[in-house]
């Protein structure tokens, strides 16, 4: 028991992977056996890309030490710009790109404010929601503008693997988790935004650039949260005003459960994926087991407290195990 | 130690309650048939609960497996296609469902198609594209000819002279319900238009949500601006707290028109007060009811689900009474 406890303290993420598995055995008994079928399975990975994404930003900002509240608009905002890009004729991969970068310049324009006017990124984000809310709302004019029929998405949306399982969107966002892993894990950059989000007087004393690095995570958080609305608009083949709403608590609440730390400095790429997961699973678990309508929130709630706590309670336990030991 | 036990205690209860809910499981009958309802609105909008009674008390009539799917965020049309695909992979025998976007359902209904899922629309229709191919039939309001009424029987209560200002409140931009309802109250009111030809007729069109605090404040804040506005005509049933916001600036029934679609308690409420003229309705018992009879008859007869139209009833304050007894009863 100890021994799982110190493993427990090394790999926090390891508490939601156990988790996923009770829920995956929970629903799967109750669903009759459906929940893990290769159609389901689809459907859940086929999904996880476009909240993962945004989770893994948001975790990455989180550890920095930074909130951004604005990630359900940025991922709206992204894909209209590219869609209405995309018929104004520009190529889909350069439209792609500049979409990318208006991502940039919100996220940017984030850190700036809360930098800046040293005010806490909880309102400077909460504030960018609504601007970039009305942004789309606007340059759609209101009304989804319609994607030309033959637009090539296979690079984001095509199903692929073995019996379709995954689509290409799950491939990058698994390039992406990678990628984001060794930053934050591996490297002096990822060493950077550790310090920073944990003792933020201690790094800039050791010398870490930790305007540069907050703006780096706000840039990047932005980014994640664009990109993945514009696979959810490929996947939808319609770039709706309204996606992405309410996502950044959904976000958030994956990065802890996924054992992010609310105050900074704590977290890991891994907790943010089980934690997407984690989400998706519950979400989707709820509609295979036949909860009732008017119920789904409340257990949706539960679970995710649950998921909370029990998180948190591992988390103190193993501590005292390893003071005492 | 008294920790301890509390925290065995804890999760005993959890342990023995994620038990009894995996071995609870529904599927007990093998003959039932499985009917899964998914759309874009969340639990908290009364509409649908008369929706989801007419598909409940259907459902008990046949002894049918049902479950209707709510969105999390009210009008959410990526949480509906999740929802659909979680549901299609439990291979129902049909899926009634809202096709509020004429793209974004298409995978889905080919998947349904390809597992012989019978695919029935209620409450809203696509306007064109494959989802129109893809689905049997239709049952619900048809939207332009409803809101041509409305503008219609609205236009008939403006004033004889003078100028004439109506703020067209549209609920959710982009979505086939909203949009095409806004489409018919325009056509109404450019006949009026057409027909008083001397007079100075405005008509403004304001993204106004399809929340009912966030409608009011956006339409309070119109008001506020053209204190002259003859009326007020939406394309949802949010216009209830217009009504209210009128009755708190001590402005009368009658003064500012209102006029919108939908029957909730809350509707009727302030059409019996007199703040709302004219009420359409599309009977969203039929709409949650008809599309399981239409399931039942494919599967058990093999007659093939047909459109249907719920209608577009009017209705004006001397019928809030007899309304308000069926409200009482769920099924307006």
């Amino acid at each position: 028991m100890r021994n799982l406890f110190r493993i427990y303290l090394e790999k926090p993420e390891l508490a939601g992977v156990a988790l996923l598995v009770v829920l995956a055995a929970l629903f799967e008994a109750r669903s009759g056996g459906a929940f893990l079928s290769g159609d389901n399975l689809r459907g859940i990975l086929g999904l996880l890309p476009e909240v993962g994404l945004v989770s893994i930003g948001v975790t990455v900002l989180m550890i920095c030490g930074e909130f951004d509240l604005s990630v359900g608009s940025t991922f709206a905002l992204t894909p209209m710009a590219t869609s209405l890009l995309i018929i104004a004729g520009v190529p889909t991969r350069a439209a792609i790109l500049l979409g990318l970068l208006l991502a940039a310049a919100i996220g940017f324009a984030n850190g700036f404010i809360t930098l800046t006017f040293a005010i806490p990124s909880f309102i400077a984000t909460l504030g960018m929601l609504f601007i970039v809310r009305s942004l789309t709302v606007v340059i759609s004019g209101g009304f989804p503008p319609l994607l030309p029929d033959d637009l090539a998405t296979g690079e984001f949306t095509q199903f692929v693997g073995p019996g379709g399982l995954f689509r290409t969107s799950f491939i990058w966002f698994l390039a992406i988790a990678f990628a984001a892993s060794a930053l934050i894990a591996n490297s002096n950059v990822g060493n950077w935004i550790k310090a920073t989000g944990g003792h933020l007087e201690a790094a800039e004393a050791m010398g870490v650039p930790v305007r540069r690095v907050k703006l780096f995570c706000f840039m990047l958080c932005s980014v994640m949260a664009g990109f993945g609305g514009i696979i959810q608009v490929f996947r939808l083949h319609s770039p709706l005003p309204s996606i992405g709403d309410g996502l950044e608590l959904q976000a958030v609440a994956a990065a802890v459960i996924g054992g992010t730390a609310l105050s900074g400095g704590v977290g890991t790429v891994l907790g943010a994926v089980v934690g997407a997961l984690l989400i998706r699973v519950i979400d989707n678990g709820l509609v295979m087991t036949q909860v009732d309508a008017n119920w789904f929130k409340f257990a949706v709630g539960a679970l995710t407290i649950f998921a909370v706590v029990s998180n948190t309670w591992l988390r103190r336990t193993a501590r005292r195990i390893k003071v005492a030991g | 130690m008294v920790k301890r036990t509390i925290a065995l205690q804890v999760l005993g209860g959890v342990g023995a309650a994620a038990l009894s809910f995996a071995l609870a499981s529904p599927a007990a009958a093998e003959e039932k048939l499985n009917i899964v309802f998914t759309h874009h609105s969340s639990a908290s909008n009364p509409f649908w609960q008369a929706v989801k009674k007419g598909f409940d008390d259907a459902c008990g009539k046949i002894q049918a497996n049902c479950q209707m799917v709510f969105t999390q965020t009210e009008g959410s049309v990526d949480q509906e296609v999740a929802n659909q695909q979680a549901a299609l992979a439990r291979k129902p025998d049909a899926l009634i469902t809202t096709l509020v976007d004429n793209n974004a359902f298409v995978a889905n209904l080919k998947d349904a198609k390809a597992k012989g899922v019978i695919v029935i629309a209620s409450n809203v229709d696509a306007t064109e594209g494959p989802e129109l191919e893809l689905r049997q039939a239709f049952v619900g309001q048809n939207f332009i000819p409803a809101g041509t009424t409305l503008g219609r029987r609205m236009a008939a209560l403006f004033p004889k002279e003078g100028p004439i200002r109506v703020l067209v409140g549209v609920n959710a931009p982009g979505q086939n319900w909203s949009e095409q309802r806004a489409k018919g109250i325009m056509n109404g009111l450019e006949e009026f238009k057409k027909a008083n030809p001397g007079r100075e007729i405005t008509i403004d069109r304001l993204d106004v949500s399809a929340e009912g605090a966030i409608v009011s404040d956006r339409v309070g804040a119109y008001l506020s601006a053209h204190p002259d506005t003859t009326a007020y005509i939406e394309t949802g049933l949010w216009h209830s707290n217009v009504a209210r916001m009128l009755k708190d600036r001590n402005i009368p029934p009658g003064k500012i028109l209102l006029g919108g679609f939908d029957l909730a308690p809350q509707v009727m409420e302030q059409l019996k007060a007199g703040y709302i003229q004219v009420e359409i309705d599309q009977q969203p018992y039929e709409q949650g009811f008809l599309p399981v009879m239409q399931v039942y008859l494919e599967k058990k007869i093999g007659l093939a689900p047909a459109d249907i139209d719920s209608g577009e009833a009017v209705f004006t304050p001397e019928q809030a009474d007899q309304l308000m007894d069926l409200a009482k009863q769920g099924v307006r």
